[in-house]
């Protein structure tokens, strides 16, 4: 994805969990996004960058700061903000 | 009080019951949540959990909280163990006193079946044959609900099935 001067860019630490993890092989990045942009516009970036993820991307959220973004929403980014790819839940 | 954890090791009941014990109190309802030896025909051997362990916290500080405002109850603990949990061991304990024995019993249910569908935490069992499939929770909202979850074997890990259109909503 190309910087240009009509859209600003920050740097969040992105965290995967279970088999998310395992097909990304870390279990943390710094990753680069716009910093206005939507929660599919994220998964969209995400997937981009690692095209394995495709085959879980339908069942996955997002979280930022420890909440859920459970739907399409606009997302305002800071720079160090955390991102997590959260699978389907098994914990109990 | 409220008591939240996120544990490697083996979990004490008599602590954890200790924790919530009150003298107000007539009861102490627990759940002990066990790692069972199989899945549908296969054999368990162990089981791996990992958490989101921040988050984790929050979210079950976060269902404490729903709990009070649901029963009049005491103290609430809730402790889940990650890392490796061989068969038949504790992975989590939740623990709930009150005055009464209904509304810690009914906290208790509650409890687990909100930490099953809300807190980031997750299971990979690990069978005989060198196979693993990472679990979900029906209580999940974004499981998938049409494929199992193990039904697709590639090299060492069982696969998450691929029909993604029918996602599950909520």
């Amino acid at each position: 994805m190309e910087k240009s001067e009509h859209r600003e860019f920050v740097e969040v630490n992105l965290l995967f969990f279970a088999k998310s993890r395992e097909i990304v092989g870390q279990k943390s990045i710094l990753f680069e996004l716009p910093k206005i942009t939507t929660r599919n516009l994220i998964i969209d970036s995400i997937t981009k960058k690692f095209p394995d993820l495709q085959q879980i991307s339908k069942n996955i959220l997002l979280s930022l700061n420890e909440e859920y973004l459970d739907q399409d929403c606009s997302v305002t980014l800071k720079a160090g903000d955390e991102l997590a790819v959260i699978p389907p839940l098994s914990g109990g | 009080m409220n008591f939240v954890d996120v544990v490697e090791g083996a979990l004490k009941v008599d602590e954890i019951t200790d924790t919530v014990s009150s003298t107000s109190c007539g009861a102490v309802s627990l759940f002990i949540g066990t790692t069972r030896d199989n899945f549908e025909g296969k054999k368990v051997i162990q089981l791996e959990y990992e958490a989101y362990t921040p988050m984790a916290k929050a979210k079950m500080l976060e269902v404490c909280e729903n709990i009070r405002k649901k029963w009049d109850v005491e103290n609430i603990a809730m402790i889940h163990r990650i890392g490796i949990v061989p068969v038949k061991e504790a992975s989590i304990i939740i623990a709930v006193s009150s005055p009464h024995r209904k509304e810690s019993l009914e906290a208790v249910a509650y409890a687990i079946e909100t930490v099953k569908a809300i807190v980031p935490v997750w299971k990979k069992e690990i069978y005989e044959n060198d196979l693993s499939s990472w679990k979900q929770n029906k209580e999940c909202a974004w499981a998938n609900n049409d494929i199992s979850f193990d039904s697709k074997p590639v090299k060492n890990t069982v696969e998450i099935g691929t029909d993604l259109a029918k996602q599950k909503s909520q």
